[in-house]
């Protein structure tokens, strides 16, 4: 069965601020969808909604996937109903190598989705938990690693700790690749790279496409698209998305820019902002 | 089958002539003891300063006078013609281990048999209670005119060594009033004595065990590092006693590292959380001696520490690497010092602990330079995680300079573990419990890449998972699989990132060409 990210009317304040202001929007298995819009418009926001970052409040609306409302679902859970989100600004952890997170990452994907209270018994130990053996997981991620022709020594390093920007971002592709989600948020891949790494990063996330794998890809320019040829744009306008269309509304965004997309409700934006 | 003496309960002169007397001591240390206990009664306890958070004042309040001053174990077979007044010599130690109560020494044993492997070890002691019960070295050693026994046989065979060194510079008995009651109560106690020019590889192990409550346990760890010489000594306290009633571990460490004499000496403290510890730790630097400290501190209800650096000579080096992970509700002071006084010194301080429950801690790191010690080195950075909104940690650097070629710089802070970070880890799959586990564990590993002995090393990542509830035992063997095995490189200390916004109004201060 085919997988679907299904997003209805979903509202959500950052600091009593909202910020999201209805979102609808469909993402299945397979399919590329690119999310565009101007600064400030929720675009970063909706993916840490979808995600369930706690300093986001939902206020009204669903969440879906995969049949179920995910919307009390706590982070990892979705992630381990094979949601993923490659972060704009990952952080670091320094002192954690990046082969210890992943492998105890992928252990945790791979145990699916389970809320907290199944996974763990009351006294909060686990009962007993599927390791993947070292050796096992050490192939697996070098096989990852050739596919997306990423330096060995990456994985003996922290956590994206004194990481470049472009290693950060193919730190992020890396573990979309191990990690195999159905559904990938890319929340801004393409900010703060050169064309070299854009190209990089990009030739990655093709590798990785194919039917198993839905992609929202999140960007306020549009030469990523350049390399990645999305099934749908939307535009993202003032906390809703205001238009969707097929790939070459990219193209006309690009020589029009976003101002002519602007909702005539928006002018009196105000009424909005007070609605809360 | 084992026999016990203990004391009357209380602290007092008589209970110090008693003890001199079982032990059949010679009077210049029965006058040491009763000099010492002089001191004790005249000097107040310390209370700290107006608003720290009470450790030092608790301590003062300890009801020691509940106490038995000492609780001396006698071996399986007390025949040995060294037995003295039914008091056994250590230099006699028996082959097992034996314990007041014999359903323990089972879990004892066990312990034992865990250590690394004769071959892994140049030397073991074991000291229970107030007696040392086991005390091995290689032969070779011994042909080399090392010497690792007991106090006692020390007194006895070796008592230039003793007078010259025994709590009279490094860690003098009028300190504080706390280790004058340890001068005037020592029992059991080590004594190693490494000749000039010898290397001893493999470490030397040593244990203290506590398993009577309402006792007072003094362990007393001398250690004489003549000119090039060098070892490494592995020191644990562990207590075997459960329950409410409680006991205290006095404890004095002194090493003295003769010029170019290199030490390495690693303490790890897991005492059950019934045992108030009070712990003096020192060095005595010459000329270009180096003394490295580890201290890893996870035990006991209450932990008053001292650890110092007393470099006196010139080009001499020390660092002080500390971990501690405090729960429930623990209660730590710990002062550090770095004493420059002779020239181009180098001093290194680098704390990390995790506080979670009602815990406390108080960390004071003082770097002293004297006005002679020119073109010092020396850094200091403290670092506390608290993982509990009810836990409290006050990290706080000092800098006493009074020479003008110096490069030193402090940084102490503590904060709350940071949501960004855990979000990120959660959105990978991870729940939220090991999420923060995970951020513990790379928050400790830059100091535990500094402690030199695997060993140590395994057992104390092992300690941080299990003391962090629900981690899994797959958990630590992941963890060290990947530290240990694949090996991590280039952890960047500073770069742990901590709330800013509980971050204490400590800022580095970096002085250069002062």
């Amino acid at each position: 069965m085919t997988s679907e990210l299904v997003i209805k009317n979903l509202h959500a304040n950052i600091e009593g601020k909202p910020i999201l202001r209805g979102v609808d929007l469909t993402v299945k298995q397979g399919e590329i969808h690119a999310l565009m819009g101007p600064n400030g418009s929720g675009k970063s926001t909706l993916a840490n909604v979808i995600m369930g970052n706690p300093k986001y409040e939902v206020i009204e609306g669903e969440i879906w996937f995969k049949g179920e409302n995910i919307l009390e679902y706590s982070p990892d859970r979705r992630a381990r109903m094979r949601l993923f989100l490659a972060f704009q600004y990952p952080m670091s952890v320094p002192g954690v190598s990046v082969a210890n997170f992943l492998r105890r990452s992928l252990e945790a994907v791979r145990e699916g989705n389970k809320s907290l209270e199944e996974g763990e018994n009351p006294s909060g130990k686990m009962s007993k938990r599927k390791t993947i053996p070292p050796g096992e997981f050490r192939k697996l991620l070098q096989e990852k690693m050739r596919l997306l022709k990423v330096d060995n020594s990456f994985i003996n390093r922290s956590i994206n700790d004194g990481f470049s920007g472009g290693e950060k971002k193919r730190a992020e592709i890396l573990q979309m690749a191990l990690l195999e989600p159905e559904i990938a948020l890319m929340d801004e891949t393409d900010s703060g790279l050169d064309i070299d790494a854009l190209r990089i990063v990009s030739e990655s996330v093709n590798a990785l496409t194919g039917p198993n794998l839905g992609i929202l890809l999140i960007t306020h320019y549009q030469r990523m698209l350049n390399y990645i040829t999305p099934d749908y744009v939307h535009v993202m306008f003032n906390g809703r998305v205001v238009k969707s269309g097929g790939k070459e509304l990219a193209f006309e965004l690009e020589e029009k820019g976003y101002e002519w997309l602007k909702p005539a409700e928006e002018e009196n934006g105000v009424s909005a902002d007070v609605r809360i | 089958m084992s026999e016990s003496k203990v004391s009357a309960p209380g602290f007092s002169r008589a209970a110090v002539e008693e003890l001199s007397r079982l032990k059949g001591e010679p009077d210049w240390m029965l006058q040491l003891r009763l000099h010492a206990w002089e001191i004790y009664e005249n000097t107040p306890a310390p209370l700290g300063r107006r608003g720290d958070l009470g450790t030092l004042r608790t301590v003062a309040n300890f009801k020691f006078q509940n106490l038995n001053p000492f609780t001396l174990s006698t071996p399986p077979h007390p025949t040995d013609a060294t037995t003295e007044g039914g008091i056994p010599k250590g230099h006699t130690a028996v082959n097992r281990v034996p314990t007041v109560s014999p359903d323990k020494s089972g879990v004892l044993e066990n312990v034992l048999e865990e250590l690394p492997l004769e071959n892994e070890r140049s030397g073991l002691l074991v000291q229970l209670n107030s007696s040392v019960v086991r005390s091995e070295l290689r032969e070779d050693l011994k042909l080399q005119g090392v010497i690792l026994t007991d106090l006692d046989t020390a007194v006895r065979e070796r008592p230039e060594l003793v007078q010259k060194y025994f709590m009279t510079e490094c860690v003098p008995a009028a300190t504080s009033k706390y280790t004058a009651l340890h001068a005037a109560f020592w029992t059991g106690g080590f004594f190693m004595y490494v000749p000039q020019g010898v290397e001893i590889e493999e470490p030397i192990l040593a244990q203290v065990w506590l398993n009577t409550p309402l006792s007072a346990t003094f362990s007393h760890t001398l250690i004489i590092a003549e000119p090039q010489s060098s070892v490494r000594f592995v020191q644990e306290y562990n207590s075997l006693a459960a329950g409410e009633d409680p006991a205290l571990l006095s404890d004095v460490v002194e090493v003295y590292a003769n010029r170019e004499a290199r030490v390495e000496f690693s303490n790890m403290q897991d005492l059950g959380q019934n045992v108030w510890n009070i712990a003096n730790k020192n060095a005595i630097h010459q000329n270009d001696g180096s003394v490295t400290f580890v201290i890893a501190d996870l035990g006991s209800a209450v932990n008053l520490e001292t650890i110092g650096a007393g470099l006196q000579g010139n080009g001499s080096a020390a660092e002080l690497v500390g971990v501690f992970f405090t729960d429930h509700n623990q209660r730590y002071a710990i002062h550090s010092l770095s004493d420059h006084i002779g020239l181009s010194t180098n001093a290194e301080t680098m704390v990390k602990g995790v506080l979670t429950d009602e815990s406390r801690v108080e960390f004071d790191g003082m770097i002293r330079i004297r006005p002679k010690a020119q073109q010092t080195a020396s850094f200091l950075s403290a670092h506390g995680l608290l993982m509990s909104k009810k836990a409290r940690g006050e990290f706080i650097p000092g800098l006493e300079i009074a020479a003008n070629e110096v490069s030193a710089s402090h940084g102490a802070t503590s904060g709350q573990i940071d949501e960004d970070q855990l979000f990120y880890l959660m959105v990978r799959g991870i729940q939220r419990p090991e999420a923060e586990r995970i951020i513990v564990q790379g928050f400790f590993e830059p100091v535990l890449q500094r402690i030199p002995l695997e060993h140590l090393r395994t057992r104390l990542r092992r300690s941080i998972v299990r003391r962090m509830s629900g981690g899994y035992e797959t958990e630590a063997d992941t963890w060290i699989d990947a530290q240990e095995r694949w090996e991590i490189e280039g952890v960047d200390e500073v770069a742990i990132h901590l709330d800013d916004s509980t971050r204490e109004g400590n800022e580095d201060i970096k002085l250069t060409e002062y």
